[in-house]
């Protein structure tokens, strides 16, 4: 039984006269952890990019559960959530409204604007940041107060709040210490259900540049210069993959 | 030689230049007919007549203006930031719309607000004649325009980013282009909402100069008849107004967390809405177009205007506008650089306000008691008032800035005016400058009011084309106005990007 969720047929990327991607062809499959490495500009953002529908390839095909992904409608696409290297949270809101709109694909307009005046309920905002272990006296605090650390862990909890299946996630424990590197990464690779009783296996790629952390994951990606080096199983990486791509 | 090298702080000071020709122009033309009309009018301000009928007066005229120019407002406002959305990028992005209807709505907004309200308003008068809605119709017609293109300004300094990572959620459109909107239209109504609000006081008191009534015709009515003293009695009286709505406005907390605020203001934006769309359609089917039969023989009419009378026109125009333009930027900032005490900066404060307050008509008529017609003094009038303006937020910035590189430069031993001018305003100038762009902008626009009393440029041949049904005349006047402030708006837009 074919069962990718993610495929990318020959994608090239190109900006200005820059190749950012370079025929790549990948498959993820449903439950598979990947992590994809590379050194800084060697194409991890745009790749990502590129899977979650933000960026249009050049050339080249994206397909969602075997079906391209321009065709797909507004439900069918919220099937993939990201965690942006750079968070993108909406630095005028507060961290619960932050998070609630990580709702907003499941939810009408009356909802959003509910979120803006906040007057919507924030219940399940509030279970996903406390998971993100999150201080509840920092819940109604607007973004541009909060630190580093804080604003990453407001942008997983956005995140996780949409119960997707898919994750995309770059370079998501940027900003945060050992002990909450660990919290977040269970957090992230292990589905979490509404009642936080039943775990089960999440597709996620995410983009890392620290090796200690490969220990989850089933698959590694080595990227350079928009093109993939090798697609291997965690246990085959050995260290003459790592000199190829940095 | 070293080559000349412009800064910011330099090129702040440069556009004084202009007072050379101008006063020139203004040496040569005094006159001593009026200087004891002048003295009058001076110490009236001292003395404005108080009693029991002035005050019923004002009261009355206070309330037709508040009424005007509160209303003009708010639907302005409100329509303003509906067409700031849909004249924003983010909008067009969201909904995946071609950006050929986007630069088509912005041109179409462009032009509605290169013509001043005083235009619309003479020419609204024309057709329908004087009537109390005229006035908020004049004031709106532009208003809308302004405002809109300060929102979609604002719309426009959203993260990219933001916008993406809220697209990538897959939310409906209209979830997501309110999440992305909602606090940059609250924050720029919270900046710019009282402003405008003044503007529209003060549009609505030129307006009243004109006839439509209000304050405006007291003013006017009061100079005309030399009677100085009731003249100050109304600007004061106009004076407590802008005060007392601005504490007003600074009290009101727009709190959007507020529950119960929240739904009043909601309410008030749907209402006026509602209300200002039912009265557009009654104003439509229910006017009496009787006078507008004149405007279909806009094709029949000819023009006595000839081809160089015209482009003169448009030279004293464009002249007009750089010479005020000059005045408005260098001015205040050589005021407040010569006169840097804090006795003087009251002084100064105080001056600045009155010149915003007093009507351009007004001002250039006070002028005019001892100077002869002409473009410098029309100029001069423009470049005064818009000082007022510029020094207001000038002294707004360097009040708030940070004064370490000053104190610094003051103990080393350099004195006050170089510390002030390097440590403090230099770190101003460039979003001085950009201000001053808009400003430019603003400018252009009001040569049509003191055009039209000071017998100089288009603003004085509209009036004369208006007076005499000459519509032909009247829309190669409005299409003139136009280019010109697109043409500047293209200019300053370079030079703001520039800037900022």
């Amino acid at each position: 039984m074919n069962n990718t969720v993610l495929e990318l047929e020959n994608i090239s990327y190109k900006y200005k006269n820059d190749l950012i991607l370079n025929k790549i062809n990948l498959k993820i499959n449903s439950g598979e952890k990947i992590a994809l490495l590379g050194k800084s500009g060697s194409g991890k953002t745009t790749l990502i990019s590129v899977l979650n529908g933000t960026i249009k390839p050049t050339q080249g095909k994206v397909k969602l559960f075997n079906e391209s992904f321009e065709e797909l409608d507004r439900k069918q696409k919220s099937k993939i959530t990201t965690i942006w290297q750079d968070l993108r949270l909406i630095e005028d809101l507060s961290a619960e409204q932050n998070v609630n709109c990580g709702l907003l694909a499941e939810n009408n307009f009356y909802f959003a604007f509910k979120n803006l005046l906040n007057i919507s309920s924030f219940k399940k905002a509030h279970k996903y940041m406390k998971l993100c272990r999150l201080h509840n006296s920092i819940y109604d605090k607007k973004i541009i107060k909060l630190s580093g650390g804080q604003k990453q862990r407001v942008a997983i909890a956005r995140s996780l709040i949409q119960e997707s299946n898919i994750l995309l996630a770059d370079e998501p424990f940027n900003n945060l210490d050992p002990k909450l590197i660990t919290t977040i990464k269970n957090l992230l690779l292990e589905n979490v259900d509404k009642n936080k009783t039943k775990k089960s296996p999440k597709t996620a790629l995410v983009a890392l540049h620290r090796l200690d952390l490969l220990n989850d994951f089933d698959k590694v990606i080595g990227i350079r210069d928009g093109k993939i080096f090798f697609n291997i199983k965690r246990n085959n990486l050995k260290k003459i993959h790592l000199e190829k791509i940095y | 030689m070293n080559k000349l090298k412009l800064n910011y702080t330099s090129l702040s000071f440069l556009p004084i230049l202009v007072c050379i020709p101008l006063g020139y122009q203004l040496i040569n033309n005094i006159h001593f007919g009026g200087f004891k009309l002048f003295q009058e009018f001076l110490i009236s301000a001292f003395n404005p007549k108080i009693d029991n009928e002035i005050i019923i007066t004002v009261i009355k005229r206070l309330n037709e203006t508040i009424l005007i120019g509160f209303f003009s407002w708010l639907v302005s406002i409100i329509f303003g930031a509906i067409f700031g959305i849909i004249s924003s990028n983010i909008f067009y992005k969201i909904f995946n719309i071609p950006n050929f209807f986007y630069r088509i709505l912005r041109f179409f907004l462009t032009i509605i607000r290169s013509i001043h309200e005083v235009v619309w308003g003479i020419l609204l008068m024309q057709i329908y004649g004087i009537n109390f809605s005229i006035g908020i119709i004049a004031i709106c017609i532009p208003y809308i325009a302004v405002n809109s293109k300060v929102f979609a300004e604002q719309l426009e300094t959203i993260d990219y980013k933001s916008f993406e990572s809220i697209n990538q959620i897959n939310a409906p459109k209209f979830s997501s282009l309110i999440t992305l909107i909602w606090n940059p239209i609250i924050n720029t109504f919270k900046n710019f909402g009282l402003y405008r609000l003044e503007c529209s006081i003060r549009s609505t008191v030129i307006l009243g100069i004109f006839g439509i009534g209000g304050i405006g015709t007291s003013i006017f009515l009061s100079f005309q008849t030399l009677n100085f003293r009731e003249l100050w009695t109304y600007l004061w009286s106009l004076a407590i107004l802008i005060i007392l709505s601005g504490l007003i406005f600074k009290k009101i907390k727009f709190n959007t967390t507020n529950k119960i605020l929240s739904i009043f203001f909601i309410s008030v934006f749907f209402i006026t809405t509602l209300f200002s769309f039912s009265y557009f359609l009654y104003f439509i089917f229910n006017n009496n177009f009787e006078n507008f039969n004149s405007v279909s023989s806009l094709f029949k009419s000819s023009s006595d205007l000839g081809l160089f009378d015209f482009l003169k026109l448009i030279l004293e125009t464009i002249i007009l506008s750089l010479l005020s333009t000059g005045i408005a930027i260098s001015l205040p900032p050589l005021v407040i650089g010569i006169f840097n005490n804090n006795t003087s900066k009251i002084f100064i404060k105080i001056f600045a306000f009155l010149l915003r307050l007093i009507p351009t008509p007004v001002i250039l008529l006070t002028l005019l008691t001892f100077n002869n017609p002409s473009v410098s003094l029309a100029a001069l009038t423009l470049g005064l008032h818009n000082a007022g303006i510029t020094s207001k937020l000038l002294f707004t910035n360097l009040d708030s800035q940070d004064k370490r590189n000053y104190i610094a430069m003051k103990s080393l031993g350099i004195s006050k005016k170089t510390s002030w001018l390097l440590g403090l305003f230099s770190q101003q100038a460039k979003s001085y400058l950009a201000y001053c762009a808009y400003r430019s902008d603003i400018i252009i626009r009001e040569t049509a009011i003191v055009g039209v009393i000071g017998s100089v440029g288009l603003g004085w041949q509209l009036q004369e084309s208006l007076s005499s049904f000459a519509w032909q005349e009247v829309t190669l006047v409005l299409i003139a106005y136009s280019s010109i402030a697109i043409f500047g708006e293209l200019i300053n837009g370079k030079i703001k990007n520039g800037l900022t």
